[in-house]
């Protein structure tokens, strides 16, 4: 069951991009759009959006790029697991659950060391491979997406995604206790 | 609140960096100063000199040793470490034209000390540690040159690092920006988009009620959205920009996010994940017996952040400090 969703899902990914660019340009030419010159047009702005992230980038980056290099994390974790204790959350998943939105190479990093302590089909394996699955990096995409259109008042954006991480991780600890 | 944590990120992690150096000089952590009485064995398995390039190292005589550090030693030299026996680490020793001896370790093996690793990367040795040599009766002694402020340094090297890093992730993303907002603009103005937002109408005009229905945000959402659900991060992201864009248009206040914004990045970060490829391929290489076995978890823990995560961003947009009528336009 979960092989067939498994083959429908990356034989549709592996098609959709081909031909969403297929069907996409065939109907504008369909709409007497001139493709060419239009897209000529499109890309452009791309291009512009691309360069106009770059302080956005760069200053979040390095802020995480210090906070990781430093080793705060350990001491960050020491202080938390008390509290997380409470709701029954495993301390070894803990470094992947801060990990996870501040960094996606850091977290990819933590996902294979805690696999490779603790097992692969182990609880914690399966857990802290969920957890990377199932959310993103939020610091970059909001330094990504706000910097695009030069959002320097982000109002509640980061409390959201970060509680909203902080809920798909406690998902997960329940759905993955529940099937294993 | 991105203000305060992005200078909290700074603060703690300089401070933590300068706190566990200063702890480490207290302490001598690396046993700076301290000569090392260490044993030198013939390697059996290469027994050969060591072949020398066009005269990069000045030695008379170079040849495969290993290194015998007993438990005590390590103790002695490394206080704050918990030791649990002696290790031996492979080595080229060295004999150069002016009588001394120098050696070269290989900090790459599995049971070579954590700490020997930090020290041959602070020294500026990447992964090989380098010491002096003198006779002492029937074995050596080694002195290693003074380690200090390696969590200063890895800050600063990690800073420098990464703003170059971050660039290159922008200029990346312009080659795959410039095609798909291209692709995108035909599909635009050939009215495809507008068509894709009348479809999900009745999803749209309540997740983001200032937004009007067949504005061409409301498209690029979807593709950004559809696109992330099949793990296409590539195409994801351009669809991403020009959605933001687009809400930019309606956005009254330069420079300040409004509620659809942060609407659509609570369901972009938490993203209903149906395949989650990376974890997979991670998986697999790592001797899962069973890779793909998280699908089914990643989806329902990502389907569950998902809806709270709208939930918790229109509940989160009514709060005092955060609500729109009190953000400043610049």
């Amino acid at each position: 069951m979960m092989e067939v969703f498994r083959v429908i899902v990356s034989v549709l990914s592996a098609v959709a991009i081909p031909a969403l660019m297929l069907f996409f340009l065939a109907y504008g030419a369909f709409k007497k759009v001139k493709v060419y010159e239009t897209a000529v047009e499109g890309a452009k702005e791309g291009f512009e959006i691309a360069v106009r992230i770059i302080p956005y980038l760069v200053l979040m980056l390095v802020s995480i790029a210090v906070f990781r290099a430093s080793g705060a994390m350990d001491v960050f974790i020491t202080l938390v697991s008390p509290i997380t204790d409470l709701f029954g959350i495993p301390a070894e998943a803990l470094p992947m659950a801060m990990m996870r939105p501040l960094s996606g190479s850091g977290s990819l990093g933590i996902m294979t060391e805690t696999m490779q302590a603790y097992g692969t089909d182990s609880f914690i394996g399966i857990l802290v491979s969920t957890l990377y699955g199932s959310t993103e990096t939020t610091f970059y995409v909001l330094a990504v997406y706000f910097g695009a259109v030069g959002i320097r008042n982000t109002r509640h954006a980061l409390p959201t995604g970060l509680l909203a991480d902080f809920i798909a991780f406690l998902a997960a600890v329940f759905f993955v206790g529940l099937v294993l | 609140m991105l203000n305060h944590i992005w200078l909290a990120l700074i603060v703690i992690g300089i401070l933590t960096a300068a706190g566990r150096d200063v702890y480490d000089v207290v302490q001598n952590s690396y046993g700076n100063g301290i000569p090392w009485d260490v044993r030198l064995e013939d390697d059996a398995a290469a027994r050969a000199p060591v072949s020398q390039k066009g005269g990069v190292r000045t030695a008379a005589l170079s040849l495969r040793k290993t290194v015998q550090i007993s438990a005590a030693e390590l103790r002695r030299h490394f206080p704050t470490d918990t030791i649990d026996g002696g290790v031996s680490i492979p080595a080229v020793y060295m004999q150069h034209e002016d009588g001394k001896r120098s050696l070269v370790m290989d900090v790459t093996g599995e049971d070579v000390p954590e700490r020997f690793v930090v020290m041959a990367e602070a020294l500026g040795g990447g992964q090989k540690l380098s010491a002096q040599l003198e006779r002492k009766g029937d074995g050596w002694r080694m002195r290693i040159d003074d380690v200090s402020l390696v969590y200063l340094r890895k800050v600063t090297n990690a800073a420098f690092e990464i703003a170059g890093v971050a660039v290159q992730i922008a200029i990346g993303l312009i080659g795959i920006m410039a095609l798909w907002l291209g692709v995108m603009r035909v599909a635009e103005q050939a009215g495809l988009i507008n068509h894709l937002a009348r479809l999900v109408r009745p999803i749209t005009v309540r997740l983001f009620p200032d937004v009007p229905a067949d504005h061409p945000a409301v498209g690029s959402m979807i593709m950004n959205i559809s696109a992330n659900m099949l793990g296409l991060g590539n195409a994801a992201t351009p669809f991403g920009l020009k959605a933001m864009e687009e809400l930019d248009k309606l956005n009254p206040k330069h420079g300040v996010a409004t509620d659809a914004m942060v609407t659509f990045l609570a369901l972009n970060t938490s993203c209903v994940t149906l395949i989650p490829a990376t974890a997979i391929a991670v998986r697999a290489a790592a001797g899962s017996s069973d890779p793909a076995f998280i699908i089914g978890t990643s989806f329902l823990a990502s389907l569950t952040a998902t809806i709270f995560a709208v939930i918790i961003s229109k509940l989160l947009s009514r709060v005092r400090i955060w609500r729109w009528e009190r953000s400043e336009a610049e």
